[in-house]
């Protein structure tokens, strides 16, 4: 069980990746398709959050950044916005593992 | 970034407030001053806010952002001290308008509202953790 819980995030990010937008998807494609592209933006949202929160921590060691508490929302911006994700990996997760424990 | 925005608002309004906290200082520093760049004692600074939209689709919610800073039009304080270097032909040096006491006052105060405004970031972070409990 543990096996496929740690694998599936890696494949999910895979099919993320090479899939396309809510807008440009083509009609008569697989339904959840749309879950998946918009769960990719969100990660990529998260990701930008987390980039800017780093940028602005070096900005301020360096001593010529922006306000500390600018910094220090960037920063918690970024934590907030990841533990959301993980929530949201977190009951995919446990619906997929539900899924597979399924017995018939 | 919808559910951030109360932090962004908050955010301004600890930005526009460690700004009105530094002017005072700035008076605060320059109590004695009897030459600028523009000659002349130094002018008494205020700081004036004025609303600014948050993002895109604010409706209503407004930011705060420092609009201008304005120099106190009120005349120096001439005092007698004909050895100042600065005085004039009969002796009187002008110094800058500025009360000590009210500097301080609004020192506190741009603390105070810095403090507010920094709760108000709490808050809005403790309502973001609490929704994200309702997944737990």
């Amino acid at each position: 069980m543990n096996t496929i819980s740690t694998n599936l995030p890696a494949a999910a990010a895979d099919s993320l990746l090479n899939r396309p937008l809510p807008g440009q998807s083509a009609a008569g494609e697989q339904s959840g398709e749309g879950f998946a592209a918009a769960l990719g933006s969100a990660v990529s949202r998260v990701d930008q959050l987390q980039a800017s929160a780093d940028q602005q921590v070096a900005q301020m060691l360096e001593g010529r950044g922006a306000d500390l508490h600018q910094t220090l929302i960037a920063v918690e911006k970024a934590d907030l916005s990841f533990q959301l994700m993980m929530q949201v990996r977190n009951k995919i997760v446990s619906a997929y593992e539900e899924i597979a424990r399924m017995q018939f | 970034m919808g559910i951030f925005q109360g932090l962004e608002i908050s955010s301004s309004a600890l930005t526009a407030e460690r700004y009105r906290a530094e002017v005072a200082a700035a008076n605060l520093a320059n109590v004695e001053t009897t030459r600028t760049a523009s000659g002349g004692p130094y002018r008494r600074q205020q700081v004036v806010f004025r609303a600014a939209l948050a993002g895109a689709d604010a409706a209503g919610a407004s930011a705060v952002e420092v609009g201008e800073v304005v120099a106190d039009p009120s005349p120096p304080v001439r005092r007698y001290e004909p050895s100042h270097p600065d005085a004039d032909k009969e002796g009187y040096v002008a110094y800058p308008a500025i009360n000590p006491v009210a500097e301080m006052a609004d020192l506190m105060g741009a603390m105070r509202a810095y403090q507010l405004n920094a709760s108000a970031v709490q808050a809005g972070k403790q309502m973001i953790v609490q929704a994200l409990e309702l997944l737990r």
